[in-house]
């Protein structure tokens, strides 16, 4: 079932498109992954999907609504950008966000006091924000997040400047709320997260959604066109190839993706005459290669130039 | 429009304030700085910082300086024997400040007496000096003339005016205008400093969910026009709180100063009342006993307060807002202030002519325009009979600003919460304003 529907929404900002017709639906208990590097239109569009925008064209349901003060009930949201007010206390934020999201107080303060327990974190109520270290306030922004018990849950780079153990935590909780029949939206520029949590993605770049499906789906369309390479001795070989990009290469290991339909059978000749092979596995591509296979290495390098600046 | 949530944000908004050590030690402190600030200013306005210098009177009528000495035997001294030049002398080694010089055609001739002092003498020094001359002189050549004591009394006579008003009943009352101008002068001030001091906690306010990233988090959960508006009438609220207390402690105050202060002031006037009239010497001083009853204002005028008080504030508050909206720190606000600075900072200034003029047409005008009605309507209440339908016409277009100054500002508002880490200028705002 749809939960989602995102249907051809455009907006600007002055000249600049943001998000330039995007259509994708997410289904109900399943976590759906929006990749693409910043400045692809990933925040925008939750942004639209949290109605804290409006799109300029085209319309997004949730649940068969459009998207609306009614709808952002049903939503839990993190954004990229968080944080929360210095100067308050623990319990009196966390009751004040879920009331915002408009749960009554008796039950918020039910739901708050559950999870200040799940997460050892009982003791901290009558503390200042201000006061916590930056694990705890991630702990505290994952539960004015999650609080109200939404149906539906969006993290905007979620895993970015969390400390692994916060991080960890993060996973676990996604996955707890899949199970627990919840919809999860996020999104993210590191594939490695992805490739490990979504079923659906949908990848954007430019504005544009460029590439979307059932996860595995995705992968196999792209065929086992990747090899696996696991060796001993001098890996200088590697640069002799043509026709291929390597990925994830180290001393003795090297992810190397086949372009133009090479004989795999060539590069394993090759390598054998310089190289003890430990390993050699035609696979599907990583996510990663996807990615740069459809946005185009060339417009990638720029893009990340871009942001380096 | 969800009040609810409107209302939650308020709350939060005004508990947090209103519980912060800023809020109680500002609430305590004013009322301490304004009160001294005036004692200052009265203090210097009264300080006859003249006395303490010194005149030699060179006299060659021999008649004038004992009436001037007479006058005032610290400042001046009888320097007529002397040569002129050991008085010069004496200027230059300022054992003297000042000389005066004194002929026979002073009295017979329309002609000036000169005052010579080596530095400057200052105004205040210099029309002192003035009036005693002039009255020593006017008293020789009315003694010359040989006029009857009744016409020397009726020359030292000073008339002077009782204002009273007219008002509809057809019966005068005692009119309050010093008073009153000083009440409208201060009601003024008052939402002048309101306006700015609460404009800028409003305006640090949404610097502060903009710098802590919360801002999102919270228009995930509601409109931004709801948070503005909650926002502004909780920091509304917040002052008004701050203005009931003050209001509460003046009348205190003055509830128990008023006797003290009577009962003082019948002490000090029976004592120099001893070989005179006790009202004259009240009426010399500007001071009638009976004027502290004036210190009661008509309750209409913090109706009146409160009305320009709030509109005046949701107006400007909703510009420091957006203002605040569109930077990252609070220095950064320093380019968009001339647009509250300007229009706060020229009526205050009206302010001290309107207190004196509140019926000219620059006071009218100033009242009706929104921008400065807030602070100058108040002030022509407090001093003036304004018409009612001027009272009205000044509202109605305050109200309509407001909403037309709101709506501007939240655009700005929507769109600058979520800019992080861009340094906006007035171009900004023009494409924000129509890109929501």
């Amino acid at each position: 079932m749809t939960i989602i529907h995102v249907e051809n929404i455009r907006k600007s900002f002055g000249k600049n498109k943001a998000v330039d017709d995007v259509s994708f639906d997410v289904e109900k208990g399943r976590i759906f992954g929006l990749l693409g590097p910043n400045g692809a239109g990933k925040t925008t569009t939750i942004r639209m999907i949290n109605n804290i925008l409006g799109p300029d064209e085209g319309s997004i349901t949730i649940n068969g609504q459009i998207a609306s003060p009614l709808t952002q009930k049903m939503i839990g949201y993190m954004p990229e950008e968080r944080g929360l007010y210095k100067k308050m206390k623990v319990g009196e934020q966390l009751l004040y966000l879920t009331q915002l999201k408009g749960m009554k107080t008796k039950e918020a303060k039910e739901a708050i006091h559950y999870w200040l327990d799940r997460f050892d974190a009982s003791d901290w109520t009558k503390k200042e924000v201000g006061e916590l270290s930056k694990g705890m306030s991630q702990k505290i922004q994952f539960i004015a997040t999650i609080a109200h018990d939404p149906d539906i849950y969006i993290f905007d780079e979620p895993f970015s400047g969390l400390d692994p153990i916060n991080s960890d935590m993060l996973k676990d909780i996604i996955i707890e709320l899949k199970n627990n029949g919840k919809t999860i939206l996020f999104s993210t520029h590191r594939m490695e997260q992805v490739e490990q949590m979504c079923d659906d993605i949908c990848l954007f770049n430019k504005g544009k959604a460029v590439l979307q499906g059932k996860l595995r789906e995705v992968k196999a369309s792209f065929g086992k066109n990747t090899i696996n390479l696991e060796f001993d001795g001098d890996g200088s070989f590697l640069d002799k190839l043509e026709g291929v990009r390597l990925n994830n290469r180290s001393t003795n290991f090297a992810e190397i993706r086949v372009l133009n339909g090479q004989n795999m059978q060539d590069i394993l000749k090759l390598a054998m005459e310089h190289a003890e092979i430990h390993k050699f596995e035609r696979i599907e591509p990583s996510l990663n290669e996807i990615f740069i296979s459809t946005v185009g290495e060339d417009n990638l390098k720029a893009q990340r130039l871009e942001e380096a600046q | 429009m969800d009040f609810s949530k409107i209302f939650l944000v308020l709350k939060r908004e005004y508990l947090t304030r209103a519980k912060s050590k800023s809020f109680i030690l500002s609430t305590v402190l004013t009322p301490i700085v304004l009160i001294a600030f005036f004692g200052f200013l009265a203090w210097i306005m009264t300080s006859e910082t003249e006395t303490d210098k010194s005149v030699g009177v060179y006299d060659q009528t021999g008649v004038l300086v004992e009436n001037l000495i007479a006058l005032d035997s610290v400042r001046y001294s009888n320097v007529s024997d002397l040569p002129i030049d050991t008085v010069k002398a004496m200027v230059l080694r300022q054992d003297l400040d000042a000389y005066l010089l004194l002929e026979e055609k002073h009295i017979e001739t329309n002609e000036n007496a000169q005052l010579i002092y080596k530095e400057s003498g200052g105004l205040a020094f210099t029309g002192s000096v003035r009036s005693d001359v002039r009255e020593v002189i006017q008293e020789e050549r009315l003694s010359r003339a040989n006029v009857s004591d009744e016409v020397k009394e009726l020359f030292a006579r000073r008339p002077n005016i009782d204002s009273q008003k007219l008002t509809a009943e057809g019966e005068s009352e005692d009119d309050k205008a010093g008073f009153m101008s000083g009440v409208g002068f201060v009601l003024g001030l008052l939402i002048f400093i309101g306006l700015f001091g609460y404009g800028a906690v409003l305006m640090r306010s949404v610097i502060e969910e903009k710098t802590n990233r919360i801002v999102e988090v919270i228009t995930s959960s509601l409109k931004p026009i709801e948070l503005l508006i909650g926002k502004v009438a909780g920091v509304c609220l917040l002052g008004f709180t701050q203005f009931t207390i003050w209001a509460v402690m003046y009348i205190g105050i003055s509830m128990a100063a008023v006797p003290i202060a009577g009962a003082l002031m019948q002490d000090q006037i029976s004592e120099m009342a001893d070989t005179q009239d006790i009202e004259q010497v009240a009426a010399e001083a500007g001071f009638d006993p009976a004027s502290l009853e004036v210190l009661s204002i008509d309750p209409m005028i913090f109706v009146y307060f409160f009305l320009f008080f709030v509109l005046g504030f949701f107006m400007y508050a909703s510009i420091f807002a957006a203002v605040g909206s569109a930077v990252d720190s609070e220095q950064d606000t320093q380019q968009f202030m001339p647009i509250l600075m300007i229009p706060l900072m020229g009526a205050y200034i009206l302010n001290t002519r309107i207190m004196v003029d509140p019926d000219s047409t620059l006071a009218v005008v100033a009242s009706m325009f929104p921008l400065t009605s807030p602070i100058n309507m108040i002030t022509r209440i407090a001093t003036t009979d304004v018409p009612i339908w001027q009272i009205g016409a000044s509202l109605a277009l305050l109200v309509v600003s407001f909403f037309g100054v709101m709506w501007v500002s939240a655009k700005i508002y929507r769109v600058g919460i979520l800019m992080y880490g861009k340094k906006a200028s007035f171009g900004d705002f023009a494409k924000w304003i129509k890109q929501s």
